[in-house]
């Protein structure tokens, strides 16, 4: 990368996520966001040689279910937004790693179940690699795998008596276009 | 680029974050709920215990209410009161302008007109009374379908007093008409007798999920 140049990217990709909640009303019932598109933005500069500093947002709607006893019920359409403040360095030629501390954002279409007394924001960590081969003369391709986690519950399952935490794990898969690295 | 020092510290953040995301949230216990269910006398010395709950494949609950007495109000604000008990969608209603269509029927009525034999009658009340029809009748496997809730004043339906006694009034019907079968003993709880809480109690939604969750052995009738 040049001196100085400030690196941003879009991407377009996939989210799946591990439960959100897990229950027991007679028998066990699991509560999970179902795999959502993502689009998420970037943009970094450099800090030290060969080590970037930037934010990036990513925003996710998909559907969220239940599962009790291997049937499923819709729950309605669930929107996340995080901001991730990252550090980014080298791996190996056009591959990088990148790890960061930042916030997620549940936005439920419905103010209703889980989510009845409203969404929540939760602090989030996460850690991930690119690899940007050249694609046209001011854009690299930007192949990305990222992983995040963060711990997940409501006012609502606060309020219904629930303790503790879940731990969500969410591992995205995207393509998208990168500012040339040259 | 070349490799950076930085990443063996990156896979062991990592290693150590996947640890710290293992732990489930804990669902609370619900074992503070009241009794639901029909316990019903078949014969000397034994008993049959039936429970109900809407199937999701009903939902949502066609509800038609007499335009009178603010009743069509009174029952939407019942039906929003029991959707908040429910955590995952277990129940949904509406409601319908055309009773042939309804799976309840809710009339400003005297409950004591009817005759059925089976009646979850609210009675103790001072500005109105109230009764629902669902409980199966004896040697039935099916509610009262469709299930008939009655609602009526006591006095000219402008005393002070009156509309909230239908409201709160609708609501405990309403619990009735979803599969709460028998009545709480604590007055804090919506579902007591004589209602003077016009809000669901913890109580009362632990009993309507537990209700919701367990089997039914008592089915809507073919119609």
């Amino acid at each position: 990368m040049a001196r100085g140049q400030t690196d941003y990217y879009a991407r377009l990709g996939v989210t799946f996520a591990t439960d959100l909640v897990t229950d027991n009303i007679v028998q066990d019932i699991l509560t999970q966001q179902s795999p959502a598109p993502t689009l998420a933005f970037g943009v970094s500069l450099p800090i030290a040689p060969a080590y970037l500093a930037g934010l990036e947002t990513a925003l996710s709607t998909s559907g969220y279910h239940s599962t009790e006893a291997g049937q499923d019920t819709d729950l309605g359409t669930l929107t996340t937004g995080s901001v991730l403040l990252n550090l980014e360095g080298p791996v190996w030629h056009r591959a990088s790693w990148r790890a960061g501390l930042g916030v997620i954002s549940y936005l439920p279409a419905d103010q209703t179940g889980i989510f009845l007394s409203g969404g929540t924001t939760r602090f989030l960590a996460g850690a991930g690699f690119d690899y940007r081969p050249p694609l046209m003369a001011h854009w690299d391709l930007m192949l990305s795998l990222r992983y995040d986690f963060h711990r997940f519950s409501t006012d609502e399952l606060e309020a219904r008596g629930f303790t503790g935490s879940q731990g969500v794990q969410r591992v995205s898969l995207s393509v998208g276009l990168a500012r040339a690295r040259r | 680029m070349k490799p950076g020092p930085a990443l063996p510290i990156l896979g062991g953040v990592l290693a150590a974050l996947v640890g710290l995301s293992c732990a489930d949230i804990a669902a609370p216990g619900r074992s503070d709920v009241y009794e639901w269910r029909f316990i019903t006398s078949t014969g000397p010395g034994t008993n049959d215990t039936l429970t109900f709950h809407w199937p999701r494949s009903m939902l949502p609950l066609k509800i038609w209410t007499q335009d009178t007495l603010d009743l069509p109000a009174h029952v939407a604000h019942g039906i929003d009161v029991w959707k908040t008990a429910f955590l995952y969608r277990e129940f949904d209603a509406i409601l319908v302008t055309d009773s042939s269509a309804a799976d309840v029927i809710v009339r400003a009525d005297s409950p004591a007109k009817s005759a059925a034999m089976a009646r979850l009658q609210l009675s103790l009340a001072p500005e109105c009374e109230g009764g629902t029809d669902i409980v199966p009748l004896p040697g039935s496997r099916t509610i009262q379908y469709p299930v008939r809730v009655f609602l009526l004043p006591r006095f000219d339906a402008a005393t002070p007093g009156v509309s909230e006694c239908l409201a709160l009034t609708a609501t405990h019907e309403l619990g009735h008409a979803l599969g709460i079968f028998t009545h709480s003993a604590e007055a804090t709880d919506l579902m007591f007798v004589d209602p003077v809480v016009s809000e669901l109690s913890a109580r009362d939604r632990g009993t309507i999920e537990r209700a919701y969750h367990v089997p039914p052995n008592v089915s809507v009738p073919v119609h």
